[in-house]
């Protein structure tokens, strides 16, 4: 077997299995870069922009009001001009609880609870499955390394192959142009994701380094790479505590007047507290490492942050992955190319059919199944967790929950409908296709009955491009869905077979 | 097309597992003596080594399925992974010298 032929079926089938799971993680990757606008259209209580007047200092009184338990720790971040509201979250001691409010900036109390756009920046990281999750990620991850360096070995005519898009021709040719279109279109981008998208976690994954070079001691390895500050709670409770706000003065002078961004107390009303406040700066590719950490109960300043270069590099390589530079330019491309991504899995799938249907082989039914199960399920879903999010009463407890059934809930019941229309994918596509203009359609206009500030004509007027932007990309997806709808109920017109050449990806 | 016979079904099985286990036994290892070996401070050593294991693992997956044959595959990871880890774990003063 020649190189190109072993990589072709490693190719072939390291990318045909975890396809169905890496397309969710790319999916729902992809609509992480909007996040924070996604989470503004979900609570109504953002639509109209007031600038909150709260301060770190009232925020801890909230909790401290609210919250009886010893905490291990609580943090919180000020508002941003992509998220204008006091965030807070908080560990009880001793459990691995957290707990997380979001401030609305007119009332003051916590806002009306919704997953937010953090779900599907969890869905993409590890599954909601905890840790388990993050390495079933970490594995996918590693598969897409695999198949893009097998996918480069096999690809001879690279450069030709991506002027060529022959939508005429029969069905496997024109799938493969596709595939091969949209795989080197994002190559370089899909290369550098899945590394560093695998390279953000790679202390859980690769223990190596730190068991022989520090002796498996995690919290000395941590505290000589990033050069932070760490100190045991005694469970002592201190006479005082420091102002958070003076403390945030204080750093805002240390830095020459830049904006603090994660302000963290670990060990709160302890002895041994330990405030961290970290710089926020949304015009570099990584997260400034220029934390102070002060004593809770003086506010004395114990440690000024000195990370090594290697981490330094560590969190330009995450910053690169995560998308929190360059503003809408950065996170739109982000966002093309990762459904360029989305698209280069639903093409390689096609090929794979394609070329087995004639054949007849095994398996057919199965691949259909979760095809039209995830690749039209998931975003299906998507939307109607949207829908869910405007349609749940606002005084519901567990609101959050709730929506997460209603994702739940409608993707299992999109995946058994197309379990059972898997041998008719042409007309389960065009129904689907239809339910999803539906549903993409009929969001903006839900949104302007039930909000009062929220809906298109209004965050349009208020020159509110961000707002307005999730229900123009709603409404051109609708729009799409139904053009394809349209499409795919034509007949289908019959073609003439084309004499054609093996290739070296369809030989096997 | 090929002169030679598809792979056999213990052959790609036996890949498969040599990709999953020996691939990232060998990234263990690379990691493991290149945090011991490389004449940096200990953090940089460490994370250096870290953040390129993943390419090792990758180049062992490709390795693996062009090998010849899975027996040799699998001779060279479990050679390499000993002879790296046996190097790194050995000298235990070495690893942690700042």
């Amino acid at each position: 077997m020649s190189l190109r032929q072993s990589m072709a079926g490693l190719h072939t089938w390291g990318g045909l299995l975890p396809s169905w799971l890496l397309y969710v993680i790319i999916f729902a990757g992809t609509l992480a870069c909007f996040d924070k606008e996604l989470e503004r259209w979900m609570r109504p209580a953002l639509h109209q922009g007031v600038a909150s007047s709260m301060t770190a200092d009232q925020v801890r009184d909230w909790l401290e009001a609210n919250v009886s338990d010893e905490l291990h720790a609580f943090w919180m971040h000020g508002p941003t001009s992509r998220e204008p509201f006091w965030r807070l979250g908080w560990e009880v001691d001793k459990t691995e609880e957290m707990h997380n409010v979001a401030f609305d900036p007119a009332s003051q109390q916590p806002m009306v609870e919704t997953l937010g756009g953090g779900f599907f920046f969890e869905l993409h990281y590890n599954l909601h499955g905890g840790t388990l999750g993050m390495y079933i990620v970490g594995l996918a991850g590693m598969f897409m390394l695999v198949a893009l360096v097998s996918g480069v070995i096999i690809h001879r005519r690279i450069f030709k192959d991506f002027f060529t898009l022959r939508p005429n021709a029969n069905g496997q040719r024109a799938w493969l142009d596709a595939h091969n279109l949209f795989g080197v279109i994002g190559f370089p981008f899909h290369l550098v994701l899945a590394y560093t998208g695998v390279a953000i976690f790679v202390a859980t994954y690769m223990p190596a380094g730190a068991q022989v070079a520090y002796n498996s001691n995690v919290e000395q390895f941590f505290s000589d790479v990033m050069g932070a500050y760490n100190r045991e709670g005694v469970h002592k409770p201190a006479a005082q505590q420091a102002s958070l706000n003076e403390l945030v003065e204080r750093s805002r002078q240390h830095w020459g007047g830049a904006e603090p961004g994660w302000i963290s107390v670990h060990h709160p009303g302890d002895e041994a507290g330990v405030v961290d406040i970290r710089r926020f700066d949304s015009s570099r590719i990584a997260p400034p490492l220029e934390t102070l950490s002060y004593d809770d109960a003086s506010g004395t300043l114990l440690n000024v942050q000195n990370a090594s270069a290697g981490y330094r590099a560590y969190t330009w390589l995450a910053g690169l992955h995560m998308a929190q530079f360059g503003g809408t330019l950065v996170r739109l491309m982000y966002l093309l190319l990762g459904f360029a991504g989305c698209a280069m899995l639903v093409g390689g799938l096609q090929v794979w059919l394609a070329k087995r249907e004639a054949r007849g082989t095994a398996g057919i039914g199965l691949v259909r199944a979760l095809n039209g199960g995830v690749f039209v399920g998931l975003p299906l879903a998507s939307l109607a967790l949207l829908w869910g999010n405007r349609l749940i009463p606002a005084d519901l407890t567990e609101r959050a929950t709730a929506e997460g059934w209603v994702f739940v809930g409608s993707w299992l019941l999109l995946a058994l409908w197309a379990v059972l229309r898997r041998n008719q994918p042409r007309s389960l596509l065009s129904q689907q296709l239809a339910l999803g203009a539906v549903l993409a359609l009929g969001l903006p206009l839900v949104n302007v009955l039930t909000t009062s500030h929220g809906g298109l004509p209004s965050s349009l007027l208020r020159g509110d491009w961000a707002l307005a932007g999730i229900d123009l990309f709603l409404l051109l997806c609708g729009l799409l869905c139904a053009l394809c709808a349209w499409r795919c109920g034509q007949p289908q017109q019959a073609q003439e077979p084309r004499a054609r050449r093996v290739l070296v990806e369809e030989a096997l | 097309m090929s002169k030679n016979l598809p792979l056999s079904r213990w052959s790609i099985a036996s890949r498969v597992l040599a990709a999953l286990f020996g691939g990232y036994a060998l990234a263990y290892g690379f990691t493991a003596f290149f945090s011991v070996y490389l004449p940096l401070v200990r953090a940089d050593r460490v994370v250096f080594s870290s953040l390129a294991c993943f390419a090792v693992w990758t180049a062992a997956v490709i390795y693996v399925f062009a090998a010849r044959s899975a027996t040799r595959a699998w001779l060279w990871l479990v050679g390499l992974t000993a002879a790296l880890c046996l190097a790194a774990f050995l000298p235990t003063e070495l690893g942690v010298r700042p």
